[in-house]
């Protein structure tokens, strides 16, 4: 009686390693990528002038991005990242600067205005304490008045679960887009113009399962 | 008693009869990330004419302005402005008053030579509305024929101005509103114009303003003062939004003497933004009255860009001076300023003042037209 009482704690023991070890293989296999979008981020710009009391400062609360997000082993991935915003949401407090800003800066030879997008392939966040902001390092490409540049940023990102903030800086030059400086009445702008961007990104859906477990 | 009363009659009518907003700078303008007034104004110091940037900004910040042509530069930059203002005042203790005052002034600033210029402002206007003194300042006498301003400027480089000649002595947050407790330390009022030799030293995110004065030859005998002082200010972190700065001020005269010292902000966030400013000022007399006091003026102005062109406010402020010449004197305000064009603006206020000592209140409305011709 007594050996087969041992028997049987031997075996739920057996029992419990085995789902414990099965557990711990899930958790370490790929999870299916989330879809997560940004709604309503912030793109806000300054540029300095050649005067010194001046410069320029304009946002956009319309920022709108799409990414599939995933972990893996290297951290949080972050996979085809598109972002836009649409040229006609920024503004600087003054509608003539505004006016101006638009034809000079953003307004194509043949008249369209198209938006600024950013997209990437891939960006990796590297891990992260709980509780912790992480650092993404996003690159990819920029277009500014329909002409794409590389762009690099790195973004911090707080926050978890399927909401995270993300906040980053990062800056062009306006000559590599082949836009000329914009000068109004004896003040000219710089030729880098300091780029911010401020968002929360919300996990929408998840994404057909890629890593082949069903 | 007859102290108090003489100076709770002479501020309370200083209040209602300096309320005159003679369009000087805008320090609103921070809201849009402009730091200071040289970005807009010739002089640094604000008010005068307007420089080929502002005038833009002038235009682009009016109902009707739309875009702005310039002309050739000439040597000579001059406008004429006249300011009409009607105001009407119902104490609960005296009797009511109802005053029009029309300024008609003549701005002019002349280009020497790229580091040299010449400016002056000159102020006609009728005799109908004294200014009272207060207890404790000398009275100024409103004039047919006042030159505010007679400057020679030399601008060596982009940062640095010196000015010589009559002028108001820099002020901190510098409101328009000659009627703000703040703007008490102009002893004179609207005819506060000491002579003296100031300094603009201005980069990116600072501002130092040290200047030195003698009377300007319109203060009675006795109260012809001496000093200098300082204002400093700097963009604390570093994004054109947020302006903190410090004035002193030191002066000698016959009958009196006074140590100010004062802190100001200008905060500025798109659409809307704070004005504060805080001054101390530790004062003796002589007359009437051996005395040493302090007197402490406070302002908050919040304001909010409706339209580019449209801006309203509210206003509180505090004064308060001790004995003998005792005074508490609160004061809540709220303005409409309308920008019509670029030669027309339209400003509407309604205000209230409680003596806290007397309990009297003090109610107005001000009505003012504003008009400049545009070179």
């Amino acid at each position: 009686m007594k050996s087969r009482f041992a028997i049987s704690i031997k075996g739920a023991i057996a029992v419990a390693a085995y789902l414990a070890a099965a557990a711990h293989a899930q958790s370490q296999a790929p999870a299916d990528p989330a879809i997560v979008e940004v709604h309503g981020g912030t793109a806000s710009f300054a540029v300095d002038t050649n005067v010194p009391a001046i410069s320029v400062h304009g946002k956009s609360t319309a920022l709108e991005a799409k990414l599939r997000l995933r972990q893996d082993a290297e951290g949080t991935v972050l996979e085809g990242i598109e972002a836009a915003v649409p040229v006609k949401t920024l503004g600087t407090g003054m509608g003539m600067r505004d006016e101006h800003m638009r034809k000079y800066v953003f307004t194509t030879s043949d008249g369209q205005l198209p938006d600024l997008r950013f997209s990437s392939d891939k960006a990796v966040c590297a891990k992260r304490e709980a509780g912790q902001p992480s650092t993404c390092h996003v690159s990819g490409t920029l277009a500014i008045r329909g002409t794409p540049r590389p762009f690099a940023i790195d973004l911090k990102v707080t926050g978890g679960g399927e909401t995270f903030r993300a906040v980053g800086d990062g800056a062009v030059s306006l000559s590599d887009y082949g836009i000329d400086r914009p000068s109004q009445l004896g003040v000219k702008t710089a030729d880098e113009v300091k780029l911010r961007f401020d968002f929360t990104a919300r996990q929408s859906t998840r994404a057909v399962a890629t890593s082949g477990r069903k | 008693m007859r102290m108090r009363a003489i100076t709770a009659a002479a501020v309370a009518g200083a209040a209602v009869l300096l309320m005159h907003e003679p369009a000087y700078a805008l320090p609103t303008m921070i809201r849009l990330g402009y730091t200071d007034c040289a970005s807009c104004h010739i002089s640094p110091q604000g008010g005068g004419p307007l420089n080929t940037y502002g005038r833009g900004i002038d235009a682009a910040q009016s109902l009707s302005g739309g875009e702005y042509e310039p002309s050739p530069d000439t040597r000579l930059t001059h406008d004429v402005r006249l300011h009409m203002q009607e105001q009407g005042a119902w104490p609960t203790i005296g009797a009511r008053t109802n005053v029009f005052r029309p300024r008609l002034m003549y701005r002019n600033v002349t280009t020497i030579s790229n580091a040299f210029r010449v400016s002056g402002v000159v102020t006609a206007e009728g005799r109908e509305a004294p200014r009272p003194g207060l207890g404790y300042d000398p009275a100024a006498r409103s004039s047919t024929l006042f030159v505010n301003t007679a400057l020679i400027h030399y601008r060596p480089n982009a940062s640095i101005e010196l000015a010589f000649g009559r002028d108001q002595l820099p002020t901190g947050v510098n409101v328009p509103d000659l009627a703000a407790y703040i703007k008490s330390r102009n002893r004179l009022g609207y005819y506060d114009a000491p002579t003296q030799v100031k300094l603009f030293w201005s980069a990116k995110r600072y501002h130092i303003t040290p200047f030195a004065y003698a009377p300007g030859g319109n203060e009675p005998s006795g109260e012809r003062e001496s000093g200098g002082g300082s204002l400093a200010e700097v963009d604390l972190i570093g994004n054109q939004r947020l302006i903190g700065g410090m004035t002193i001020v030191r002066g000698t005269a016959t009958r009196g003497d006074r140590r100010t010292v004062g802190a100001y902000a200008r905060l500025g966030f798109g659409q809307w933004g704070i004005l504060a400013e805080h001054d101390v000022t530790d004062r003796t007399r002589i007359e009437p009255v051996v005395a040493s006091f302090r007197q402490t003026a406070s302002y908050m102005q919040l304001f909010w860009a409706i339209r580019e062109w449209l801006v309203a406010s509210g206003i509180g402020e505090q004064l308060h001076v001790e004995a003998p010449f005792q005074e508490h004197l609160v004061a809540g305000k709220i303005e409409i300023a309308a920008r019509l064009s670029p030669k027309a603006t339209l400003v509407f206020a309604t205000r209230i003042e409680r003596n806290m000592r007397t309990g009297r209140l003090t109610p107005s409305v001000t009505a003012q037209a504003a008009f400049k011709t545009v070179r």
